[in-house]
């Protein structure tokens, strides 16, 4: 897993290098009263981050085979990630109180089934909590509710 | 004006009532974060700086930026009280720092010790913060008066130092280090850039023009990829926690611990001033050394209090001494000292020599409110350790999605767009793949930090020398800075080739 791993990250991280470079010759060289221009910096990592990727390329082409362990629990995962990606697209149009009581309680009943009542008491007073704490004490902003 | 009356003012600055609830907070919440498994001193001061951010936004700057760096330490050196308190009641530990008290200090509690291993561990903390504490103040002054005499060309090979330092010892592969430090200095030229106002790699996005946030970046490697990681590893650390027992040491016990926690606290802060090294690498080396001069050798492993002693001081030393760096020169160390030093800038609070002279209450009110603090964390840890160890059976179940949604709210209060939340999500996400195959994150977030002023000082002194490189090794001091810099990335390699084992530096 990790040797795989490894010899992808080495080509995208030159590839990130390489797209350093190219974009760094786009930016305008002058810079004025000097000849050091904000090209320089971005240019000379770009090339160094080649070098290195080279590098982890061949370490990872000689390192052995390793036998991946117990396989990660993905399905808990991607559901509580989803949850997240949603909770983020949904923050301002449903407002702050109602996608964090969604997801958290998404959040507890996808990592350990049933204890509902306690979920939804956590749930709700993390959500209200925060809201009231941040919009009415500290005179914070947050998309309230839906209008 | 000497040191006694900058102190003196300093305390002036961490008695007030609110930097004293500031420090009570700080050190009650990195007590809790360094008890809980899930989360660490990183992520831990990382998800507060939003939370400060909000709560000192009435105060004039100063002031708020002396009120949350007091609150945002107090969790940096709160956690290694806390993160002892499992390695001994539970054989794992809450933070890398703690991984060799759990040596002796499980050993202890099995013996129906833990109660003095806990108290042994907090006292030795506290003779360590002291000490640290003590060795900041007296060197603060003479150490920024040197650093004040620096040009650029000084500046940016000492930042290279730094950056070299925490990637030879940072996680078991050096090219990944030094990648992962290239392409966080890489990240932080995105964005407008500060010397010619020309914008780079923005490519239109009005969020790309101030550069990637920081924070944002810092609490999804961190935070997000910490929880992640625990969902898919299924790391619900279901343990059997020790009872605590007895809490005061007795007389044999404070007897066979003096020696030790006088050595770790000295050796802790030393190896903390050193860039890179750090409160893991300290409480190893201690827990070595005192094992080496024991005249009972064979007693460590199965329950000698000196192992629990010394080792738990040296962290707390090292956080001390890892303050000293960051302050005077304006240099983190380590990925925490990166995250409080990215906290002070968002204040406009330049961390480096001039920190005393620009914002003596800043500075001063950070190191006398340490002292506070500290004597706080001895309070807390000694009657409250049974309350404590009650914190590390939160569930994960309720914990984890708290994380997730305490980051969001963080970032969103700050930066007010879905744009960096996008970004904290990926970045979770990218913190789980690099973390879980090696790549180390913390020196990608040091060279997020360190990059624009390694970048200014770079073109600063070649502008002053008309574009030629020889500037930075025709001064002495620059090329002793960069000897040593790649004598610290050579020495690991060498040592690797000739089939020595190294020890490394997790992240702290």
């Amino acid at each position: 897993m990790s040797r795989t791993f490894d010899r992808y990250a080495s080509i995208i991280f030159l590839l990130i290098g390489v797209f350093f470079i190219v974009e760094s010759r786009k930016i305008a060289a002058t810079s004025y009263g000097s000849n050091v221009g904000p090209d320089i910096f971005p240019i000379g990592l770009g090339i160094l981050l080649i070098l290195l990727s080279i590098k982890l390329f061949i370490e990872a082409l000689k390192s052995k085979q390793e036998t991946g362990g117990e396989k990660p629990d993905y399905k808990r995962f991607f559901i509580i990630f989803a949850a997240a990606v949603l909770y983020v697209v949904l923050l301002e149009p449903l407002g702050y109180v109602i996608t964090t009581f969604l997801f958290l309680l998404i959040g507890f009943q996808v990592l350990e089934r049933g204890g509902w009542l306690k979920s939804i008491v956590i749930a709700a007073a993390f959500s209200f909590g925060v809201y009231y704490i941040f919009v009415g004490l500290l005179q914070g902003s947050l998309p309230g509710f839906p209008v | 004006m000497d040191t006694v009356q900058f102190l003196m003012d300093g305390f002036g600055v961490a008695m007030q009532w609110q930097n004293l609830a500031f420090a009570f907070f700080g050190v009650l919440i990195g007590t809790a974060v360094g008890v809980l498994p899930g989360i660490g001193p990183m992520s831990g001061v990382a998800l507060l700086i939003p939370i400060t951010a909000t709560l000192t936004s009435g105060l004039d700057p100063q002031s708020a930026a002396a009120s949350s760096i007091i609150l945002l330490a107090g969790v940096y050196y709160g956690a290694m009280y806390g993160g002892s308190t499992t390695s001994i009641l539970l054989n794992t530990p809450g933070e890398s720092s703690s991984v060799v008290t759990a040596l002796d200090g499980y050993q202890m509690a099995r013996q129906g010790r833990a109660g003095a291993a806990l108290s042994i561990s907090a006292i030795g903390s506290f003779v360590a913060g002291i000490v640290s504490l003590l060795g900041l103040t007296l060197l603060a002054k003479p150490l920024s008066e040197l650093a004040l005499s620096f040009g650029p060309a000084e500046y940016f090979s000492l930042m290279l130092l730094g950056l070299c330092a925490v990637s030879g010892l940072a996680g078991s592969s050096i090219t990944k280090a030094l990648i992962m430090t290239v392409a966080g200095l890489l990240l932080a030229t995105i964005g407008m850039d500060n010397v010619s106002g020309v914008s780079r790699f923005t490519y239109d996005n009005p969020y790309l023009y101030s550069g990637l946030e920081f924070l944002t970046v810092a609490v999804g490697l961190f935070a997000l990829g910490e929880v992640f990681r625990t969902i898919l590893d299924r790391d619900n650390g279901d343990g059997k926690t020790a009872k605590v027992g007895r809490i005061l040491p007795t007389k044999q016990d404070m007897k066979e611990s003096t020696g030790p926690i006088v050595r770790g606290s000295l050796l802790g802060f030393f190896i903390g001033v050193l860039p890179g090294a750090g409160a893991t690498l300290a409480s190893f080396f201690s827990y070595i050394a005192e094992k080496k001069i024991s005249k009972r050798p064979e007693e460590f492993g199965h329950g000698a209090i000196a192992g629990v002693a010394a080792p738990e001081s040296a962290n707390n030393g090292a956080s001390g001494g890892a303050m000293i760096p960051l302050l005077t020169m304006g240099i983190p160390g380590s990925g925490t000292t990166a995250i409080l030093m990215g906290a002070l800038i968002m204040y406009n609070v330049q961390p480096g020599p001039l920190l005393f002279e620009d914002n003596p209450q800043v500075a001063w009110g950070l190191i006398a409110s340490m002292f506070i603090g500290n004597v706080m964390l001895l309070v807390l840890n000694m009657p409250l350790v049974k309350v404590f160890a009650k914190v590390i059976d939160t569930p994960a179940k309720y914990l984890l999605p708290v994380i997730v949604a305490i980051s969001i709210f963080g970032v969103y209060a700050v930066q007010f767009n879905i744009f960096d939340l996008a970004l904290l999500l990926a970045c979770g996400l990218l913190g789980y793949f690099l973390t879980k195959n090696d790549y180390p994150v913390a020196p990608l977030v040091l060279a997020l930090v360190l990059g624009p002023m390694i970048e200014n000082n770079m073109r600063r002194a070649l502008t002053s020398s008309n574009g030629d490189f020889s500037v930075f090794v025709t001064s002495p001091v620059s090329l002793i800075f960069l000897l040593i810099g790649a004598l610290w990335i050579s020495i690991p390699l060498i040592m690797k080739m000739r089939g020595r084992s190294v020890i490394i530096n997790e992240e702290d």
